[in-house]
């Protein structure tokens, strides 16, 4: 299973890739099948309803086309990207004809195209953040997701959920300590695979 | 990580993005937070979209690219890019409303349910009567600096002051000290003339 993701994940970077120098049709019609439900899905969960989680939908993969040459896998994985995308385009159906609230471009300035030195992204991180998750305990990924799709405070979390918010916050913190462990663990792996490959 | 996941209201998220821009431990961060989203929207069950939707899009992938107009290109480049748009110029030619000799506020017209956000500019050397806060305040640094028996801050730094917070903010000498604010309730003064002043403060 976790395998069939993994190669997953690397069609998704190379339809990206070909969408970029071939201006290939067919690979799009693919990306369209393998990512459009779930983006779908994921406006839905943020609030959207069917037509507008369609619009961002469409959006995002019209933007998929435009900007595959931003695409760097060495940067991020394809479903990174894709998600940057799909919040931002989500962002940007709310706040549409509001100059008073600011858009997405601004909060996430296009980053350029050139690689950062210490900025690789492997499908091994990938893997590794994928097992964290599967790996919080029930309860600290119930509020990750939270966080994620509903916008909610903390204080409001702590209400839905009949907790105390210092509960919460610990909760969350524990999980983004994680995260940050994982990520530090990482940098450690790579240099490692860096040192045995010279 | 709420502001990875494009879920912090308004003045925040805009505070949020100043401070990236200049501060590299935070960028890190929202990388591994957009990872994370990534992961997340791989985790998510798919709903099925319109049959219409994909023929609609290829249609469309010939349409000429959209020029949009990025607000932020213009502006005055001193002011963090985020903010540019709400901003008509550079610090010293905004409409400065005076509380105190001290002290100076311009409003930013940013919309925002449960936020204000302000400019504050300490003038240098001056220092503010004590005070606390009746909510939250997360400040950032945009210019000059100063100093609370906390510590001392300057530009790019992002200092966040509740109800525990009982201080006195003292700008450095060198210059005015400017800084964006972003309050959910008034200030609280604490100090015994300073208290008077609460009725007037919203």
């Amino acid at each position: 299973m976790s395998h069939e993701r993994e190669s997953g994940t690397l069609l998704l970077d190379n339809l990206i890739i070909d969408i970029a120098k071939h201006r290939d049709r067919d690979a799009f019609i693919k990306l369209f099948d393998a990512t459009s439900s779930r983006l779908k899905a994921y406006a839905m969960r943020c609030g959207s309803n069917d037509s507008d989680a369609e619009e961002i939908v469409q959006e995002c993969l019209l933007t998929v086309w435009r900007k595959a040459h931003t695409f760097n896998p060495q940067a991020a994985s394809a479903i990174t990207w894709l998600y940057t995308i799909v919040r931002n385009k989500r962002i940007d159906l709310l706040r549409k004809d509001r100059p008073d609230l600011i858009q997405s471009d601004d909060l996430w300035p296009e980053q350029s195209t050139q690689t950062l030195e210490k900025d690789v992204e492997s499908d091994l991180n990938g893997q590794i953040v994928r097992t964290l998750i599967t790996g919080l305990p029930d309860e600290q990924r119930q509020i990750v997701y939270k966080v994620y799709f509903e916008g909610k405070s903390h204080s409001e979390i702590a209400n839905e959920l009949d907790l105390p918010l210092g509960t919460i916050k610990s909760r969350l913190r524990l999980a983004m300590k994680k995260l940050d462990t994982l990520a530090k663990e990482q940098m450690t792996w790579l240099i490692i695979i860096l040192l045995t490959n010279f | 990580m709420q502001f990875a996941a494009g879920q912090l209201p308004n003045a925040l998220g805009i505070m949020a993005a100043c401070h990236l821009e200049v501060c590299a431990q935070c960028q890190a961060r929202v990388k591994l937070y957009d990872r994370l989203g990534g992961e997340i929207l791989l985790a998510t069950p798919g709903v099925a979209v319109k049959k219409e939707l994909l023929s609609g899009l290829l249609d469309r992938l010939d349409e000429p690219e959209p020029v949009i107009a990025t607000e932020s290109n213009l502006g005055d480049i001193r002011i963090p890019r985020p903010l540019r748009r709400f901003v008509p110029g550079f610090y010293d030619q905004l409409p400065w409303i005076g509380m105190t000799r001290s002290i100076k506020e311009f409003k930013l017209p940013i919309s925002d349910a449960h936020y204000t956000a302000k400019f504050y500019k300490i003038a240098a050397g001056s220092e503010l009567p004590e005070h606390t806060h009746k909510g939250n305040e997360f400040t950032l640094v945009m210019d000059g600096s100063f100093r609370d028996k906390a510590g001392s801050y300057s530009q790019g730094d992002f200092i966040l002051a509740d109800h525990n917070t009982v201080h006195q903010p003292k700008a450095d000498d060198d210059c005015d000290c400017i800084c964006f604010a972003v309050l959910d309730a008034p200030l609280k003064m604490t100090g015994f003339f300073g208290r008077m002043l609460n009725p007037f403060l919203s």
